[in-house]
C-alpha cells in the first residue's frame, strides 16, 4: 500500500514537468499542425541556459526560468520566421523532416560545444526531502510541479485574456478569417512558434534539476509530449496539462507493476489504445 | 530534359562524390620504418567522451614508444603510429571502418573501439578478416563465445565487475545478508548483474531484488521505491555512468539507506564526484585499475602505476582512469606480442598473444583460449571524503573501507 | 509530377547503375562491398517505405519494426536451429513481417496523418523495448551470428533484394495495385465511393513494405555478425530511408534508389573529411533537402521551366 501511494505521488511530481513539456508542443501542433521533432532539441537547450547560468554566476535554476524562456522564444521565432515557415503549410512529411533535420542540428552543435559528458546540477537544497507518512517528498519535485502548474496557469490567461492570445485563438480556428480582420499571420505563426520553445526552455530548466544534462537528452521528451497531448486533447492548455499527469502517473504504475525494463513500452501502448479508442483524448473537442 | 543531360547529371554526381571519399591517402603498414594500428573510435556520438579516453590511452603509449627508441622487429627498429576513424558509437560503422583499415589502408593490428556492441560486430569483422584485435574496453562474454581466435581482451569480463565488492562485504562486520540489483538492459549491464547474482548466491547472501530498467531510461523512480520497500543491506548497480548518478541522487530524495551503496561505472570518474559532491561519499565501485594498485610491469614500459598516473597527468592533464589504463594495455599487449613473435605477420603475432603471460603497471596480461583475460582481478575504489581510495583486496588496498554505510540524515 | 511512374530517363539510368552495382564483388575489396550493401540495404527500405509513403499516401515512421523483425528471425534461426541459409533467413523474415503486418495494420491504418506517423513511431519505440525483455532473442545482450565464410554471398544477396523491390515497385505502378494505391493518396473517401477497398489496399500495402523491410533485415543481420535491441531498430534505419526517397523522389520508381545512391556519397563524403562534425553537416543536409528539393530529384528533373521553375515555387507553402 505504501508502495501504491509512493508511485502515486511520483507520478504526480514527473506529470508536472510531463504537462509543461506537452503545454509548448500542443500549441505548435494544435494551432500550426506542426509537429515539432526539434521540441526535444529545445527542452536540451533551456537545460544546459539552466547549467551555464548556474555554473558561471550561481543562478538558482528556478530564478533562470524567466531567462530560457525568453531565449528560447527569440530562438523559436526566428526559427520558424526565417526556416520552417516555407514549408508551414506542406504535407506532412515535409515539416516532420525539416524539424528533424533542425533537431540533428542543434544536437550536434550542442555536442560540439558542450561535449558528450554527463553534467549535472546539483544545488544546496537538491536532494532534501520530507516524509508525509509513507510518503517521501523531495522539495525540488515538489517545487518544479508548483512552477509547472503555475506556467501552465499563466499560458491559460494569455490565451485568453491577452489581445495576442484571443487573435492566436482566432488563427487556429479559420487562418483566411482572421487574416481578412487583420491578424498579421506570419508574425503570429512565429509567436506560437517561439511560445512553443520558450515552454520547452522552461521545462528544460525544471528537467535539469532532477535529471542529468546530455545533449541528446531532450529527444525522449519528443514522444511524452505527444503521448500526453494525445491523451489530454490537443489545442488546450487544459489538455496538456491533464494529459501531463496522467501520463505521469500511467507510467509510474507502469513501470512498477508491469516491469522497469518495459515502462517506455506501457507508454506506448497507452498510446496506440487512445489512438484507436479515442483520438480526441480525453478533454479534445471531437473534430469535425 | 533529354536523355543525355539527365544520364550525365546523375553519373556525374554519383561519380564525384565517390571520387571525393576515396581521397583520403592510404598509408602502408611497415614501410618506412612505422608500424601503424588502426582503431575506429567514438569521436562523435552517445560514447564521445569514453572514445577520448580511449584514444588518451592510445595515444599515451605511443608516443612513449617513439620518445623510447621504438619498437625492436627482427633486428629492425620501428616507429609506431595509430590511424584513427570516428565510428560514431555505432556498432556498424565500427566493423565498416575495420574493413577500411584493413583492405584500404592495410593496417594488420587492430586496436579495439570503445564499447561491448561496437567489439562485438569488430569481432566479427577481424575474425573473417584474419587480422588480431586487442581492445580493452568491450567487456560482455558474449563476444567471447562465438569461438572467435582473433580477438583478445586485457580488461576482467563483464561478470567479475561487482563481485569485487560482494568478496569485501564477506570480510565486514556485521556481514551483510541481502542484496538488491539494478541493472541497465543491455549486454554489459546484464551481464555485471548476473555476475553479482551468482556469486551473492553462491555465498550465503539472498538477492531479494534483481530487475532491469530501459538503458536510456531518465526515471528510476520505479527501481528506488521498490528497493526501498525492501530494505536490503547492499544496494548494487550495473549501468553506466548517467544512471549512476540518477540512483545515487534519487535514493537520497527517497530517503533510502543501506550499509553499501555499489556501482559498476561512475564512482571512478571525476564527473561523479565533482556532480554529487559530498552526496558521492561513502560509495562503492568496482574498478579494473587504480593510480594506487601495486604491480609491478616487466621492462619496456613504466612498471609503476603511480609513475604512470603522474606522467599521464603531465600529458593531458588529469589523473588517468581505468579506460585510460586499460587502453595502454592493450596496446602493451600487442608490443609485448609483436616482440615475442619477433615477426609483423599478423598469424605469428596472433599466436604469440593467445600465449602471452606478462605483468604491466595495469596487471597481468594472459588470455584464455576464448580470448579473454580471466585472470585480472577486479578492485573495489571507495570514495571517502571526496577522494577515491582502493579499499580491496588487501594487497593492493590504501585505505581501509568504511562501513557501514550512515543513514542520510546522519551525514 | 510525370504521373505515376516519373521520369522514364531516369528511370533507364537508375536500371543501369544497379546492374553496374552487381559488379562490386569483383573489385575484392572489403570497403567498397560494405558500402555498395549499405547503399542497396538502404535502397530496399527505402522501397518499401515508398509502397506505404509514395503511393498510398500514408507516412510510416516505423517501418525499422519489421527490418528488426528480420534482422531478429536471422538472429534467431542461427541461435536456436543453427542455420545460416540466406535464402531461409529471407523467406521466414518475410512471412514473420508480413503476419505482423497484417495483424497490426488492421488497427493501426484506420489512423490518418500526424497520428498514423506518430502511431508507427511509437510501434517502432515499444518493439524496441519489448524485445529487450524477451530472453529467447538474447534480451538486452543481444545475440551473434555466424556469418558465411563466402562473405560475398551476403553482397550478392542483398542485391537481388534490392533488384527484387525495384522490380517489385515499377510491377506494382503498372497495375490496378499501383492505381489503387494512388487512389488512396489522393481521395480516400471518393476511392471507396468508386469501389476500392482501401482498408484491404493499405494493408497490402503496408505487408509489401514490411516484406521488403524484413529480407534487407534478414541479410544485413548476417553480415554484421551481431544484432542487439538497438542496432535492430536503428533510428537511422528509420529516418535515412525517408530522406532518401524524398530526395530522389517521393512516389516514382527510380527515387529511392538514387536517393540511397546519392545520400550515402554525401555521408561517406563528410565522414571521412569532416570527422567531427559530420552528422552536424548531415542534419544541415536534410534541411537543405527540405526545404529546397521538397519533391525530390526527380521531380526536378520534371518540372517545367528548369531551375526558374523550382525557385518559382520554393515557399509555395509559406504562410
Amino acid at each position: 500500500m505504501e508502495l501504491f501511494a509512493q508511485d502515486l505521488v511520483n507520478g504526480i511530481l514527473a506529470g508536472g514537468i510531463f504537462a509543461v513539456v506537452a503545454l509548448g508542443f500542443s500549441l505548435v501542433w494544435g494551432i500550426m499542425n506542426i509537429i515539432n521533432l526539434a521540441h526535444g532539441a529545445f527542452i536540451m537547450m533551456g537545460a544546459y541556459t539552466s547549467y551555464v547560468l548556474f555554473s558561471t554566476w550561481h543562478l538558482d535554476p528556478f530564478l533562470s526560468i524567466p531567462l530560457a524562456f525568453v531565449v528560447l522564444y527569440v530562438f523559436g521565432y526566428c526559427i520558424q520566421r526565417f526556416v520552417i515557415n516555407y514549408v508551414v503549410r506542406a504535407p506532412l512529411l515535409t515539416p516532420f523532416l525539416l524539424t528533424f533535420g533542425l533537431s540533428l542540428l542543434i544536437v550536434n552543435m550542442a555536442l560540439f560545444v558542450f561535449h558528450g559528458d554527463t553534467k549535472g546540477i546539483t544545488t544546496q537544497y537538491s536532494g532534501s526531502s520530507f516524509s508525509i507518512g509513507p510518503v517521501t517528498v523531495a522539495w525540488t519535485k515538489l517545487w518544479t510541479l508548483v512552477v509547472a502548474l503555475a506556467i501552465t496557469a499563466v499560458m491559460q490567461a494569455f490565451l485568453t485574456a491577452s489581445r495576442t492570445g484571443r487573435a492566436i485563438r482566432a488563427m487556429a480556428l479559420d487562418i483566411d478569417a482572421a487574416q481578412l480582420c487583420g491578424v498579421r499571420v506570419s508574425h503570429l505563426y512565429a509567436v506560437v512558434f517561439g511560445l512553443g520553445a520558450g515552454l520547452a526552455g522552461a521545462a528544460g530548466v525544471l528537467i535539469s534539476l532532477s535529471y542529468s544534462l546530455q545533449p541528446s537528452m531532450g529527444d525522449p521528451f519528443v514522444i511524452t509530449a505527444f503521448v500526453c497531448c494525445v491523451l489530454g486533447g490537443l489545442g488546450t492548455v487544459q489538455g496538456a496539462l491533464v494529459g501531463g499527469l496522467v501520463y505521469g502517473v500511467l507510467e509510474a504504475f507502469g513501470s512498477q507493476y508491469i516491469g522497469t525494463g518495459l515502462q517506455d513500452a506501457v507508454a506506448l501502448v497507452v498510446l496506440l489504445l487512445v489512438l484507436i479508442v479515442r483520438p480526441r483524448g480525453i478533454l479534445g473537442k471531437a473534430t469535425a | 530534359m533529354s536523355c543525355i543531360r539527365v544520364g550525365g547529371f546523375l553519373a556525374l554526381a554519383i561519380a564525384g562524390a565517390l571520387a571525393l571519399t576515396t581521397a583520403v591517402p592510404a598509408p602502408a603498414s611497415a614501410a618506412n620504418g612505422t608500424i601503424v594500428f588502426g582503431a575506429a573510435l567514438a569521436a562523435t556520438g552517445s560514447t564521445a567522451r569514453e572514445g577520448e579516453l580511449t584514444k588518451e590511452g592510445y595515444d599515451f603509449w605511443k608516443d612513449y614508444v617513439n620518445s623510447h627508441g621504438g619498437m625492436k622487429v627482427a633486428g629492425k627498429t620501428y616507429n609506431v603510429d595509430i590511424k584513427y576513424y570516428d565510428d560514431e558509437s555505432n556498432p556498424q560503422t565500427a566493423a565498416r571502418l575495420i574493413e577500411k583499415l584493413v583492405s584500404e589502408d592495410h593496417v594488420s593490428f587492430i586496436l579495439g573501439p570503445y564499447g561491448s556492441a561496437n567489439s562485438a560486430t569488430a569481432a566479427a569483422a577481424v575474425e573473417r578478416l584474419k587480422v588480431p584485435m586487442v581492445e580493452g574496453n568491450g567487456a560482455a562474454a558474449s563476444i567471447f563465445n562465438q569461438g572467435y581466435k582473433y580477438t583478445f581482451a586485457v580488461l576482467a569480463p563483464g561478470f567479475k565487475y561487482l563481485q569485487g565488492i560482494l568478496e569485501m562485504a564477506r570480510t565486514l562486520k556485521p556481514t551483510p545478508k541481502t542484496v538488491a540489483i539494478a541493472t541497465a538492459n543491455d549486454t554489459f549491464s546484464v551481464e555485471v548483474g548476473q555476475g553479482a547474482a551468482d556469486y551473492a548466491n553462491a555465498h550465503g547472501m539472498t538477492v531479494v531484488y534483481q530487475n532491469k530498467y530501459p538503458a536510456d531510461t531518465t526515471d528510476v523512480s520505479a527501481v528506488v521505491s521498490a528497493i526501498k520497500a525492501l530494505n536490503p543491506d547492499m544496494i548494487l548497480n550495473g549501468g553506466h555512468l548517467d544512471e549512476a548518478l540518477l540512483l545515487q541522487r534519487t535514493f537520497k530524495e527517497q530517503n533510502v539507506n543501506a550499509k553499501i551503496f555499489g556501482y559498476s561505472v561512475g564512482p571512478d570518474t571525476p564527473d561523479y564526484r565533482k556532480t554529487l559532491g559530498k552526496d558521492a561519499n561513502w560509495v562503492f565501485g568496482g574498478t579494473q585499475w587504480s593510480p594506487t594498485a601495486k604491480y609491478k610491469g616487466a621492462p619496456g614500459f613504466i612498471g609503476d602505476s603511480k609513475v604512470y598516473a603522474a606522467a599521464f597527468n603531465k600529458k593531458y592533464g588529469h589523473i588517468p582512469e581505468y579506460h585510460n589504463a586499460e587502453s595502454t594495455a592493450a596496446c602493451l599487449a600487442f608490443m609485448y606480442a609483436i616482440e615475442k613473435a619477433n615477426s609483423l605477420d599478423p598469424q605469428k603475432v596472433r599466436d604469440a598473444l593467445q600465449n602471452l603471460d606478462v605483468v604491466t603497471f595495469y596487471g597481468i596480461l594472459k588470455f584464455d583460449s576464448r580470448g579473454i583475460n580471466v585472470y585480472k582481478p577486479m578492485a573495489v575504489n571507495q570514495i571517502q571524503n571526496g577522494e577515491l581510495m582502493t579499499v580491496w583486496p588487501l594487497g593492493v588496498q590504501n585505505a581501509k573501507p568504511m562501513y557501514p554505510t550512515p543513514p542520510w540524515n546522519a551525514r | 509530377m510525370g504521373g505515376i511512374t516519373g521520369n522514364v530517363t531516369a528511370l533507364r539510368v537508375t536500371v543501369t547503375i544497379l546492374v553496374l552495382l552487381a559488379f562490386v564483388p569483383l573489385l575484392h575489396s572489403g570497403y567498397y562491398e560494405n558500402l555498395g550493401r549499405g547503399v542497396l540495404m538502404f535502397a530496399t527500405l527505402s522501397f518499401g517505405w515508398n509502397i506505404l509513403g509514395g503511393y498510398t499516401g500514408y507516412v510510416s515512421f516505423g517501418n525499422v519494426v519489421f527490418f528488426g523483425i528480420g534482422t531478429y528471425t536471422s538472429a534467431a534461426l542461427w541461435q536456436h536451429w543453427h542455420q545460416q541459409s540466406i535464402p531461409l533467413a529471407i523467406v521466414c523474415a518475410m512471412v514473420v513481417a508480413v503476419v505482423f503486418a497484417i495483424v497490426l495494420g488492421t488497427p493501426i491504418l484506420r489512423l490518418r496523418g500526424h497520428y498514423f506517423a506518430i502511431a508507427t513511431l511509437g510501434i517502432a519505440l515499444a518493439t524496441e523495448e519489448i524485445v529487450a525483455n524477451i530472453d529467447w532473442l538474447g534480451a538486452g545482450s543481444g545475440q551473434a551470428i555466424r556469418p558465411l565464410e563466402a562473405f560475398s554471398s551476403y553482397y550478392v544477396a542483398m542485391w537481388i533484394v534490392c533488384a527484387a523491390s525495384m522490380l517489385a515497385t515499377y510491377l506494382i505502378t503498372h497495375s490496378k495495385l499501383g492505381y489503387a494505391f494512388v487512389a488512396i493518396r489522393e481521395n480516400e473517401e471518393a476511392a471507396a465511393v468508386l469501389g476500392v477497398n482501401a482498408t484491404r489496399y493499405k494493408v497490402i500495402a503496408w505487408a509489401i513494405s514490411a516484406a521488403m523491410a524484413a529480407a534487407a533485415g534478414a541479410v544485413f543481420a548476417g553480415a554484421n555478425g551481431f544484432i542487439d535491441p538497438p542496432t535492430a531498430f536503428a533510428t537511422d534505419d528509420n529516418v535515412f530511408p525517408i530522406v532518401m526517397a524524398l530526395l530522389g523522389g517521393v512516389g516514382t520508381v527510380a527515387g529511392p534508389l538514387i536517393g540511397a545512391l546519392i545520400l550515402t556519397a554525401i555521408n561517406e563524403t563528410l565522414w571521412s573529411h569532416f570527422p567531427q562534425i559530420h552528422t552536424l553537416f548531415f542534419g544541415a543536409v536534410i534541411v537543405l533537402v527540405v526545404l529546397f528539393l521538397p519533391r525530390g530529384l526527380l521531380w526536378l528533373l520534371n518540372v517545367r521551366g528548369g531551375w526558374r521553375g523550382v525557385v518559382a515555387t520554393f515557399g509555395a507553402y509559406r504562410v
